[in-house]
């Protein structure tokens, strides 16, 4: 009988690990995110984690997650960096954004996000509908001038910063 | 026989509890799976995703121009537009669909409203910034027009989105001539949904929810969104313009706000994130 309890406690705690590591898988879901050593924005900074990386949680601390990345980094990740579900890839033509092709390589993203925007003045085809209904200059330019603006990785962090916001906020660098 | 027994009794109601407390933790977190799929804030892929980003961005660049045409010119402040431009990536960097890249510009209107063109770019009038008082809420509006571009509400809301999937990529070459015509005929009709008739209800709570989440995720207070909400509700009373404004083209406040209200309580500790009214202050009027 003892035997038995024992083995049904065996059972059972195999049964909680196995449950516990399937729910523990999370993706990365916003851009610029980085593993840090400790759960605070202010910390060493070990690895950038690219859109769409998979990671394991190791640890839960506030709004901060202990994680393991797939290639065996362990650090934190601010939590609202990260999605229960895989997040949708965007298959977008040869144009990555701001932040560049996130999916394929986080070295690529922040080269291209510190070269700027890919994108300047209006798409072809913008260009020709205004052409085919003789928008007026004045609303072409005004258009040229709002998509010209960039806002690089660098600057979103720095304003993140001194707003004190997420992962920047006091006490505990954003642990509430 | 007896341990067998035993076993059962033991295993079945303790897995089907820990299973059951599983789900009430996950409902409590509201990054989870379970969560949004109550909550309906998961993406759904839908006949849109034939659409590629170029083409997309073709059509939302030809409705900007339209857009600038309807509610006027961007406002000669380029430190307020940058402002704008800072506290709309940063959202959008939470968003569900943070890949894309997103331009913000404050539009010198007089009609408080805000809309999202496909492909990311992002208007919000002079008149509804000016009556917001924290960065959180600027960040709840523009997280709200993201929320549409991320889940395509104006490409699924179109009577010609068969046009848009039979001629497969827009292109300025294929633009000269009939397609040119049918494209422009297309934008007509996504004016009138975007401009004047205004989106689904559905999808127009679902971009609030979207809000409140990238918000959240952010880092900003996501009752900031509910806040916006009261004024403009304040404001409907006695507001003589309501054509082309978030009254006419939005679901009535009242439910808009009883629904973030429930929304809210995924939050607990919204109260402790950040509003930043100092830097609104000093960025965010419009001169
Ligand atoms: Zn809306």
């Amino acid at each position: 009988m003892r035997k038995h309890r024992t083995y049904l406690v065996i059972f059972v705690l195999l049964l909680s690990v196995v449950t516990a590591i399937a729910a523990e898988t999370r993706w990365v879901s916003s851009e610029g995110t980085t593993l840090k050593a400790e759960s605070s924005a202010a910390s060493e900074t070990i690895a950038d984690v690219a859109v769409g990386s998979e990671v394991t949680v190791i640890e839960s601390g506030g709004r901060w997650l202990k994680v393991r990345t797939a290639s065996g980094k362990e650090g934190w990740l601010f939590a609202g960096r990260v999605s229960e579900t895989q997040p949708a890839a965007e298959v977008s033509g040869g144009d990555g954004g701001i932040f560049g092709n996130s999916m394929k390589s986080s070295q690529i993203s922040t080269a291209k996000a510190d070269s700027g925007r890919s994108i300047r003045g209006l798409s072809p085809g913008a260009a020709q509908y205004a052409k085919n209904r003789g928008t007026p200059e004045l609303y072409k330019k005004s258009l040229d001038v709002v998509l010209a603006r960039k806002v690089t990785p660098k600057e979103l962090k720095t304003f993140l910063k001194e707003g004190k916001i997420g992962e920047y906020a006091q006490g505990e660098g954003g642990k509430k | 026989m007896k341990t067998v027994l035993i076993l059962v009794c033991l295993i079945l109601p303790l897995s089907a509890s820990t299973a059951l407390a599983g789900f009430f933790e996950s409902l409590a977190n509201p990054e989870s799976k379970e969560w949004k799929i109550i909550t309906g804030a998961t993406q759904v892929l839908s006949s849109t995703q034939e659409i590629d980003y170029p083409t997309e961005r073709n059509i939302g660049e030809s409705l900007a121009l339209e857009g600038l045409q309807r509610f006027g010119n961007p406002v000669a402040n380029e430190q307020l537009q940058k402002y704008v431009n800072l506290v709309g990536s940063a959202v959008a960097a939470n968003s569900t669909r943070a890949t894309i890249p997103y331009q913000f510009a404050v539009l010198d209107s007089q009609v408080q409203n805000a809309f999202a063109v496909p492909g990311g770019v992002i208007f919000v009038s002079r008149a509804l910034v000016d009556i917001l008082e924290s960065e959180a809420e600027l960040a709840a509006v523009l997280a709200h027009e993201i929320g549409h571009v991320s889940a395509k509400h104006a490409l699924k809301s179109t009577r010609r989105a068969q046009f848009f999937q039979g001629v497969g990529t827009i292109t300025a070459a294929n633009l000269k001539g009939d397609t040119g015509k049918q494209f422009a005929s297309a934008i007509n009709d996504m004016q009138g949904v975007l401009f004047d008739k205004g989106l689904d209800k559905e999808m127009e709570f679902e971009a609030d929810l979207a809000a409140m989440e990238a918000a959240y995720r952010t880092g900003y207070d996501p009752s900031a969104m509910i806040r916006v909400l009261e004024k403009l509700q304040k404001l409907e009373a006695t507001s003589r313009e309501k054509k082309g404004s978030w009254f006419s083209t939005h679901p009535p406040l009242d439910e808009r706000i009883a629904r973030l209200q429930t929304q809210l309580r995924h939050y607990p500790d919204f109260a402790a994130q950040a509003s930043v009214k100092e830097r609104f202050a000093k960025y965010g009027r419009v001169k």
